[in-house]
């Protein structure tokens, strides 16, 4: 019986870890096809979103089910718990990637404004950031983790410089109004997906050490 | 202002070391219980949790063989002296088994013979005692109407409530629960639980359980014990969460041996 626990737990995880890899490239292609303004891409990312929502309700399911069979203690409890935290956060970094790849269809026919100002560079940043917090959750590794608040702050005031920049950029040519609204949405989504990892890097401590901690 | 959480440490153990023969079934334990709450004693057979809350109320003194080393504190008296009363410890300590195990007699009988042999005799005494010691092990209302009747008629469930208000007819200050609900289905076993939340509020209780799940409701501390050492003692959130000892971990997820 508790062979099969053990195999329900790494059958989980295995699960949570592949699912997680989906929501990542759903983001990472979302910003590949805003770089090239690639609107095929983007209507592929946007056909994903099904697959993203199904898939996270049939993670959350096997969840349940483990919680209402086997009712795990200590570790395995908060593995359980964390792998729950995992998919939803995934699941909202995935629909912030399909979120771009709407814009990119709605982009004007124009070429982008100042090379797209941070946008490019904040998108490495929180895509290393969502890796990290995935390796650290299927290796059980913390150390992964250790400057992620730092790394959090520069992405947040990436986005309050793209905010910044973009109003210059409105008040010198309203035609830049539609685009430059474009990127302070993109980078408030941005933005929130590096929440959203540092949730998922807090619920991963958790498991780990069983000790809560807050990131920033 | 009176605060009612203080916690009062009821029984100290000290040193605590037991053999059967040559074998030693308990090494060095040193623990402390607190009035007015729950401990559950876990571990694997063999680990020495039964034989922990036997020496709690002097019930190894017929074991044969049987040699015990070290103290237990309680209310100033060492339990373990020679010049201890065990009947008078046993009265203060009270012992619910594993198998409801009531006297043949009427349902009476059983809460009144606690008191009688402590020398109540008085009818209207004992009456008053056998009422509230049933309505505190939540019983009085299946069974009031039919006292004469023998306890052997009643339900696993019913006669291991009754077996917990003949405990509770002699006023024990502390009650130990040996795998209570072990004989029990679901509904009774719910009934105990329920039954020992409330005991709590006027009793310290300690409940050796196989159960980890039991332990985990009902427990407000939990001991894990193993080939006779006493591994963890800590709040039961604390075990069930985040146990230190690896060992601890390994027995509660089920990744013993």
């Amino acid at each position: 019986m508790t062979e099969k626990f053990f195999d329900e737990i790494n059958d989980l995880k295995s699960d949570v870890i592949t699912f997680s890899w989906f929501a990542e490239q759903m983001l990472k292609n979302s910003i590949e096809a805003l770089i090239n303004l690639d609107k095929n891409l983007a209507k592929d990312v946007k056909k994903r979103k099904k697959e993203l929502v199904q898939t996270s309700y049939q993670i959350e399911e096997k969840i349940f089910s483990i919680i209402a069979l086997y009712q795990p203690v200590a570790r395995d409890m908060r593995t359980v718990v964390c792998s729950l935290g995992v998919v939803n956060a995934a699941e909202r970094i995935g629909t912030y990637g399909k979120d771009i790849a709407n814009i990119v269809r709605d982009f004007p026919e124009r070429p982008h404004i100042e090379n797209l100002v941070s946008i490019p560079h904040m998108a490495d940043l929180v895509i290393d950031i969502i890796g990290d917090t995935i390796n650290s959750y299927e290796l059980e590794d913390i150390s992964l983790l250790a400057k992620l608040s730092e790394r959090d702050d520069v992405v947040d005031s990436l986005k309050r410089s793209i905010f910044r920049e973009c109003i210059t950029y409105m008040m010198e040519d309203p035609r830049n109004i539609a685009i430059c609204t474009h990127y302070v949405m993109i980078g408030r989504y941005l933005e929130r997906s590096a929440d959203h990892a540092c949730r998922v890097a807090e619920k991963v401590h958790y498991m780990v050490t069983g000790e809560r901690v807050e990131i920033k | 202002m009176v605060t009612m959480t203080e916690n009062v440490e009821i029984l100290q153990i000290k040193n605590l070391n037991l053999w059967y023969g040559e074998t030693q079934a308990l090494k060095n334990i040193n623990m402390t219980f607190i009035d007015r709450q729950v401990t559950a004693l876990i571990g694997p057979s063999g680990c020495g949790k039964s034989t922990l809350l036997r020496c709690l109320n002097r019930m190894n003194d017929i074991v044969n063989e049987c040699r015990v080393d070290g103290t237990i504190d309680f209310n100033g008296k060492d339990i373990l002296h020679n010049n201890t009363d065990p009947v008078e410890i046993r009265r203060k300590i009270g012992m619910v088994f594993q198998k409801p195990n009531p006297f043949p007699k009427t349902i009476f009988e059983n809460v009144a013979y606690g008191p009688r042999v402590h020398g109540i005799n008085e009818r209207k005494e004992l009456e008053r005692i056998v009422e509230e010691s049933l309505k505190h092990a939540a019983l009085w209302d299946e069974v009031k109407d039919r006292l004469s009747e023998s306890a052997m008629g009643l339900s696993g469930g019913q006669q291991q409530r009754l077996c917990i208000a003949r405990t509770l007819a002699v006023e024990p200050e502390v009650i130990l629960m040996d795998e209570p609900c072990s004989a029990l289905d679901p509904i009774a076993t719910s009934k105990i639980e329920n039954l020992i939340d409330v005991l709590k509020q006027d009793y310290c209780v300690i409940i050796v359980t196989h159960n980890m799940q039991q332990a985990s409701r009902v427990s407000d501390s939990t001991a894990f014990m193993y080939l006779g050492d006493l591994i963890e003692f800590a709040p039961t959130r604390q075990i069930f969460e985040n146990p230190k000892q690896e060992l601890t971990e390994n027995y509660i997820t089920g990744r013993f041996g």
